[in-house]
């Protein structure tokens, strides 16, 4: 666990200190991509591993797991995140959003039978997702240069950091059996699939239209991130 | 003994956890008061008017399946301004290029985006557009703020999609369009660049390029 602690430190200082100064993510802003050459080549391991492994499971996910199934295991998933989202609303100061996240949380947790339905929605408490890596950008830390982490796929400094806090500070992780490893692996790799499943068809189009499938990646991850930094309030990059 | 039946028993006592999540709802923001009705801005209006009209021709199970493409070309072409986008998309490699490549690559991009922009649509087909807003950006230039409610889902966040509208030449066109905060002339520029970059800003690499990708939309 120290050492841990010691690589998040220094992942910490190597990309925070990259961008003292705050800047607003805009997405047409210049690539800040310093290490594109090395991003790449790790950009094309996943995508290879991608299809090798999780691509093909999502797909027999889609395939063969009723979608009934697929949304109450998606809903039970959002659930579980939630205390997440509600930590990050309040360092956030956002009062509002924080009790929409307790009111999905109670809701769906409760007449939603422990997050399978989606209730909530039916009452139209609207859904956001917070993670610390936009609390981060929110307080003015730069995104600092992109990066493209094996396996992770992109993953600036601060979005980095961002995760490593989240993961160790989710309070579902400190409930007694959810501490074993089974358990946080089998979460994961349900939260993975999940992910992929529900994207496939979006990414074999992006990818088919782009002429460069990175740099279009690099784009959408950049805009995206601050359409969520935003909540969703982001005015288009300026020409 | 008094009468007391279990349902109102249990009205009674489920009454204090009713009102707990009444107080949540409101809480959260929903019961809020409407807003008075507000006149649409005229960029709203030509969203409004027209961005159904295309979705309805994707559903129009009248026409043929190459009717239906041929009527979305035309939908396109008088919403957008196709021209602007592609002269977007090039970036600083526009400079360095001949009339005769900019012409060859303004007809190859018009070919590619309205394949690309007609399979975006295709998937908003059966659904219907919500104008929310808008806010201006310049004096001619306009954000137009839309959801996409789809009819089979009912959902607290619908899809979230905004259309960039200027005025070009007297007209109004659509010249971006984002779908949850991503811009798409954005994302080609991005695109588009990067692989111009990669490939000594040679326009004409590009034009062939833009042809084969289209191809596969056949």
């Amino acid at each position: 666990m120290r050492n841990f602690w010691k690589a998040a430190a220094i992942l910490a200082a190597l990309g925070l200190s990259a961008c003292a100064t705050a800047h607003p993510d805009t997405g047409g802003s210049a690539a800040n991509d310093p290490y594109a050459a090395t991003n790449r080549k790790i950009f094309d391991f996943d995508l290879k591993m991608d299809g090798w492994t999780l691509k093909p499971t999502s797909a027999a996910y889609n395939r063969y797991v009723p979608e009934g199934i697929r949304e109450a295991a998606h809903n039970v998933l959002t659930n579980f995140d939630l205390p997440v989202t509600f930590a990050n609303d309040v360092l956030q100061a956002e009062p509002r959003r924080a009790g929409q996240t307790v009111s999905r949380f109670v809701v769906n947790s409760t007449l939603g039978v422990a997050g399978l339905f989606d209730v909530a929605s039916d009452f139209g408490i609207p859904a956001h997702t917070e993670d610390f890596g936009q609390t981060l950008a929110v307080w003015g830390v730069g995104e600092g240069p992109y990066l493209v982490l094996p396996l992770l796929g992109p993953y600036p400094p601060r979005d980095a950091v961002g995760a490593v806090v989240d993961f160790l500070f989710d309070p579902m992780l400190y409930i007694r059996m959810k501490q074993h490893p089974w358990w946080v692996l089998g979460h994961r790799y349900i939260k993975l699939i999940d992910v992929r499943a529900r994207n496939i068809e979006t990414l074999d189009d992006i990818e088919r239209s782009s002429m460069d499938y990175y740099a279009t990646t690099r784009s959408l991850y950049r805009q995206y991130r601050a359409g969520e930094i935003g909540n969703g309030e982001t005015a288009p990059p300026a020409p | 003994m008094r009468d007391f039946s279990i349902g109102q028993f249990l009205i009674a006592a489920t009454r204090p956890l009713r009102m707990f999540f009444v107080v949540l709802v409101v809480a959260s923001g929903l019961a809020g008061v409407s807003a008075p009705a507000v006149a649409a801005s005229p960029a709203e209006q030509f969203i409004s008017d027209n961005v159904q009209r295309g979705l309805t021709i994707l559903t129009n199970t009248a026409l043929s399946k190459d009717q239906r493409r041929t009527q979305f070309q035309g939908f396109l072409l008088g919403l957008t301004d196709i021209k602007a986008i592609s002269e977007y998309t090039l970036g600083q490699y526009r400079r360095g290029a001949t009339p005769a490549q900019l012409s060859a690559y303004d007809d190859a991009f018009k070919d590619y985006a309205l394949a690309v922009y007609q399979s975006y649509f295709n998937k908003f087909s059966g659904q219907t557009l919500n104008v929310t807003g808008s806010y201006p950006l310049a004096s001619d230039e306009s954000v137009v703020k839309t959801v996409m409610i789809d009819p089979k889902k009912t959902s607290a966040n619908p899809l979230q999609v905004d259309f960039r509208v200027a005025n070009v030449g007297g007209r109004m066109a659509v010249v971006d369009f984002s779908v949850s905060g991503v811009w798409l002339r954005e994302t080609e520029k991005s695109d588009f660049t990067s692989f111009l970059g990669q490939n000594g800003g040679d326009i004409g690499v590009l034009t062939a390029s833009l042809k084969k990708k289209t191809a596969l939309y056949k």
